[in-house]
């Protein structure tokens, strides 16, 4: 007699049709999170450690100011004058009011070209500021 | 009797768009940098014309000077950077069921030629000492860490311990 095993008639492969569906989900994920418009920075940097830091939730409010080695100042894509920053920081904050402006200072910089930056931020009234700073190792 | 030939499924392979799917991918999750922006938030005080200056207590002023050379002095006395926050804990501590005018207020100064990266870590040494009262009042009537406190607790923590850092204008070189 000849035993012949049952098999089952359903497929044995794995679907695979909502395959792109799952990459597509990554996928736009990624591209939400994804910041293509990287800016260039001219000066050279190296920011202070620090241990009480907290992250920015929300990178759209804020804008840079850079402060470089040989106290070059560089905002957006341009190096400025302190006295340029008032007239910058004010057209910022018409258009976005609750603007966060993130000092990266070089650790070497002097207290001096910063609080001059602060008081110009102050005229302009952009007065939420935020040290950078590298969590301490 | 002409038999039609079953033909298999109207579909198109979707098996590359998989493939091509991988690769949008891939070039997404290179180009990526979720980098998120760490440091110390403060606020500036506003501009006003007329400054008025209100006399404040000794009792309630913690004034830190870093000058030039790199020392740091809290209240007059040279103090190492580590140190600071230890010593300002202590009368945060004090001052938690005061009423909101007689709370601490911590004043930081500096030369013009005080180096950043002192401020920042005596900035950073005042903000942890205020982060640790916090966490010490959180863990203490509710058992939980200061960042896991609901936006009720938080108000409270906002209420009973303040985070008030003055930054002060620096001197003018004579």
């Amino acid at each position: 007699m000849k035993f012949e095993k049952k098999r089952a008639g359903a497929k044995q492969e794995i679907p695979t049709s909502s395959m792109p569906d799952i990459i597509f989900m990554l996928l736009l994920f990624f591209m939400v999170a994804t910041t293509l418009r990287e800016q260039e920075i001219f000066v050279k940097f190296t920011l202070p450690e620090a241990e009480a830091i907290q992250k920015i939730e929300n990178k759209r409010l804020v804008s840079y100011i850079w402060v470089g080695e040989n106290e070059k100042i560089q905002i957006d894509d341009n190096i400025v004058s302190v006295k340029a920053i008032r007239k910058i920081m004010y057209d910022k904050r018409v258009v976005l009011p609750n603007v966060i402006v993130s000092f990266r200072v070089d650790k070497n910089s002097r207290m001096g070209l910063v609080t001059d930056i602060q008081e110009e931020l102050r005229e302009a009234d952009a007065r939420r500021i935020n040290y950078s700073a590298m969590p301490k190792p | 009797m002409i038999k039609r030939k079953k033909r298999e499924g109207g579909e198109f392979s979707a098996g590359s768009m998989a493939d091509i799917t991988f690769l949008l991918l891939l070039f997404f999750l290179v180009t990526t940098n979720i980098d998120v922006d760490t440091g110390i938030g403060m606020t500036l005080p506003e501009k006003v014309e007329d400054e008025l200056i209100v006399p404040m207590s000794k009792e309630r002023l913690a004034s830190l000077l870093i000058n030039e050379n790199g020392d740091v002095l809290l209240n007059g006395e040279i103090i190492a950077i580590p140190q600071i926050s230890e010593t300002l804990i202590d009368r945060i501590t004090s001052k938690i069921e005061l009423p909101k005018n007689k709370k601490l207020v911590v004043s930081i100064k500096t030369d013009r030629n005080t180096n950043y990266n002192l401020y920042i870590k005596s900035l950073d040494q005042v903000k942890v000492a205020f982060y640790k009262v916090r966490n010490d009042y959180a863990m203490g009537k509710w058992g939980i860490s200061r960042k896991d406190v609901n936006d009720e607790q938080y108000k409270e923590l906002k209420e009973k311990i303040p985070i008030i850092i003055s930054i002060a204008e620096p001197e003018k070189i004579k």
